[in-house]
């Protein structure tokens, strides 16, 4: 009798707890103050900032926007962290890239408690809807340090009329695809077969899913990198090939803008980037019914995707932290996720890829639905490892993307660049 | 008293640079004493920084791109920014208007003219390689070739910047007296022997001036590389400034970056002395 009448007791605070937690949330709670957010050119944040006007209606919260492309914005937020400045109350943050190093150093807020605290989030906001390995790449050391915006990985967009017009079979094996751009390149030389990053820091984005196709890996072993090792070679032989056989003049420096515009403009006849530039590239004329998807072909270590997103991180420095949350909740609720998904952005929320707006909005067209069903293969079957599984990740992933780039401009073999890049590798990790 | 009224005068001046120069460099000087990467606590390496930098082919590269971007560039603008200013001096006409329109591309800001040369320059569709084609001639990589990106950077360098060097000499050139090439004249003088024995050795100090202030920009070019190439391909333009940006604030390896760029001070220091050391020689 005791023990019901605890459980009893027990249900009624619970649900009283629930109840004051929705009551007392209030959107206008913050009216007037003023959020910093720093953010990339990127699409979705492109997409987002068209949707400011409403939350600062809705809560009457100003917000700085600072927009940079994405180096500069990294390189401008670490200056401000480093500093321990409050310039900075929310910036969009590539866990698979900073997280780590960020982390370590305690420059994320613990997103936990400040949502858990009374009234701080909206009713039905529920963090649990993200894709739990979306939210597990978020998450260090247990603590939730962003949340994620968005779900991509590289695919190939491939112009069907030029396949059609060439007599060309969908590759099944990176070796038919190496075929393919061959024959593309006989067929019409004024089309360019192949398009992918050149740009060494850019460039291990796209190679990481060659070189796990291939069966290799960055590391064998904890601070054991492995380039130097055949399989690994042999992907960047493939690379490198495909772009220099393959590619357009200049492809070392080019990046995902260069690759989009070359693709929509319709000068290339397969680009291999990211899913997130699939709005952007539809936005072409003619792509969007001449464009079909699929991903990279498996390799002798069969189809690894690479699969990664980005993330809205708070400042452990922000002096405005519950209404820097009141704008993250928004900017990531599921009302705005299925709007912004509408647009192009793939939601990381299980919810709203399954929403009817959504499921309707990709009926509408058979790239769409291609493109969703490729990004939820990725998201199922996909590695973030988009670099050596290290700290510093830019100065591996620029050492990884000149090792490339030394062979794709014939400035060194295989082997020798792959072997080299293990060097440098090892004295990064020897350097405190 | 009025050595006490010279000190007040000079106290703003010299308060100015100590805290806008020297803390900066005193501060990085410090700092290249720390093994400090962003992120994480730094400690003390003395000059470990400076070893490490002595045994890194980047930082050799770095030297050996920097000194080949100054030299061609320097040479082409000297070059080019002499004959610019003896056609001017010598111009009735149109003088005013040409000044006037030499002006332009040295007030364009280094980010437009990366990214007007960057769209010119596109090996895809840049109006360079359309020229080039359209006089039968083949296509060029330009940027993204090693072998020529140094060359095309010091090409957009002097394309902006010689009409500088040309007024600096025109200046000179109006300076000069004329006593002396009426003499020269008389003597028989004319053309190239003219040029060549009379308006160089009087020009000299002007061109050096000119020199010191191009070498300054040139050690230490940055931002058109940075929006054209940012040191690519591969590290085939990646001078020591851009190396140094990179190990900071993309490897936010800050101590290191540090001792990279009390190096590049020291090499721009080294120049800038040896050209005053030139200036003096060539005074008259």
């Amino acid at each position: 009798m005791r023990r019901a009448i605890g459980l009893l007791a027990a249900v009624l605070f619970a649900c009283a707890a629930a109840g004051a937690h929705a009551a007392t949330f209030d959107w206008q709670r913050y009216k007037g103050h003023t959020i910093h957010f720093l953010n990339e050119n990127n699409p979705w944040a492109n997409e987002l900032r068209r949707e400011l006007p409403a939350f600062t209606k809705l809560t009457g919260i100003n917000v700085e926007v600072l927009t940079f492309e994405e180096q500069q914005m990294r390189q401008r937020l670490v200056t401000i962290l480093q500093s321990h400045d409050a310039g900075v109350d929310e910036y969009m943050s590539l866990s698979s890239l900073e997280g780590p190093l960020f982390a370590h150093a305690g420059w994320y807020a613990d997103l936990g408690p400040i949502m858990d605290a009374p009234g701080a989030t909206m009713p039905g906001y529920d963090v649990k809807d993200f894709s739990p390995p979306l939210r597990k790449a978020v998450t260090f050391g247990g603590k939730l340090e962003s949340i994620p915006v968005n779900i991509e990985g590289p695919l190939i967009y491939y112009r069907k009329d030029i396949f059609a017009r060439c007599g060309v079979a969908l590759p099944k094996t990176l070796a038919e695809l190496q075929a393919a751009a061959a024959k593309i390149h006989k067929c019409d030389p004024t089309i360019i077969p192949w398009v992918t990053r050149g740009l060494a820091p850019a460039l291990p984005y796209t190679f990481s899913n060659v070189l796990h196709n291939f069966g290799a890996d960055y590391f064998s072993g904890p601070r054991r990198p492995d380039l130097c090792a055949p399989k690994a070679t042999a992907a960047i032989a493939w690379y490198a090939d495909m772009l220099r056989d393959y590619g357009p003049p200049g492809a070392v420096n080019d990046s995902f803008v260069q690759i989009a515009d070359l693709y929509g403009a319709g000068r290339a006849a397969m680009a291999f980037e990211s899913s997130n530039e699939f709005g952007p590239i539809m936005k072409f004329p003619g792509r969007a019914k001449d464009t079909g998807l699929m991903l990279l072909p498996p390799g002798p270590g069969g189809q690894k995707p690479t699969v990664i997103g980005w993330g809205l991180a708070m400042s452990a420095f922000s002096q405005a932290k519950p209404e820097t949350w009141y704008f993250m909740q928004w900017a990531t609720s599921k009302a705005m996720q299925t709007k912004l998904a509408l647009r192009g952005i793939a939601p990381p929320r299980r919810s709203v890829a399954a929403s009817p707006a959504y499921r309707a909005w990709l009926a509408q067209d058979p790239v769409r639905a291609q493109w969703a069903k490729l990004i939820d293969v990725m998201a199922s079957t996909g590695t973030g490892e988009v670099g050596p599984p290290v700290r510093r990740q830019a100065q591996a992933r620029q050492i990884v993307g000149e090792a490339v780039d030394k062979v794709l401009l014939g400035q060194a073999k295989p082997q020798a660049a792959a072997c080299s890049a293990d060097k440098q590798l090892a004295t990064m990790l020897a350097t405190p | 008293m009025r050595r006490r009224r010279f000190v007040w005068m000079v106290a703003p001046a010299v308060a100015f640079v100590a805290v806008m120069v020297g803390f900066p460099f005193v501060d990085t000087l410090w700092l290249s004493g720390f093994a400090f990467h962003f992120g994480a606590a730094p400690h003390a390496v003395g000059l470990g920084n400076y070893r490490l930098l002595l045994g890194d082919d980047k930082f050799w590269n770095g030297l050996w791109i920097t000194f080949y971007l100054y030299a061609i560039a320097l040479i082409a603008q000297l070059v080019l920014g002499l004959y610019l200013a003896l056609l001017l001096n010598r111009m009735r006409r149109f003088s005013k208007v040409l000044r006037s329109l030499l002006i332009s591309p040295f007030v364009l800001p280094p980010v437009v003219v990366g990214l007007m040369w960057l769209v010119i320059l596109d090996p895809s569709i840049g109006a360079a390689n359309y020229l080039l084609t359209a006089l039968g001639l083949p296509p060029s990589l330009w940027l993204a070739s090693p072998g020529l990106v140094v060359p095309t950077i010091a090409l957009i360098d002097t394309w902006q910047w010689t009409p500088f060097i040309a007024l600096i000499l025109l200046a000179g050139l109006q300076a000069l007296p004329a006593d002396v090439f009426e003499a020269a004249a008389i003597d028989g003088a004319h053309g190239f022997a003219l040029l060549r024995r009379v308006t160089l050795p009087l020009l000299a100090p002007s061109i050096v001036t000119a020199a010191t202030l191009r070498s300054v920009d040139l050690l230490r070019f940055f931002d058109v590389i940075y929006v054209t190439t940012q040191g690519g391909p591969g590290d085939a333009s990646e001078t020591l400034n851009i190396y140094g940006f990179r190990q900071g604030f993309v490897f936010l390896n800050i101590g290191y970056a540090c001792a990279l760029m009390i190096a590049l001070t020291v090499l721009v220091l080294a120049v800038v002395g040896l050209l005053a050391r030139l200036r003096r020689t060539v005074a008259w």
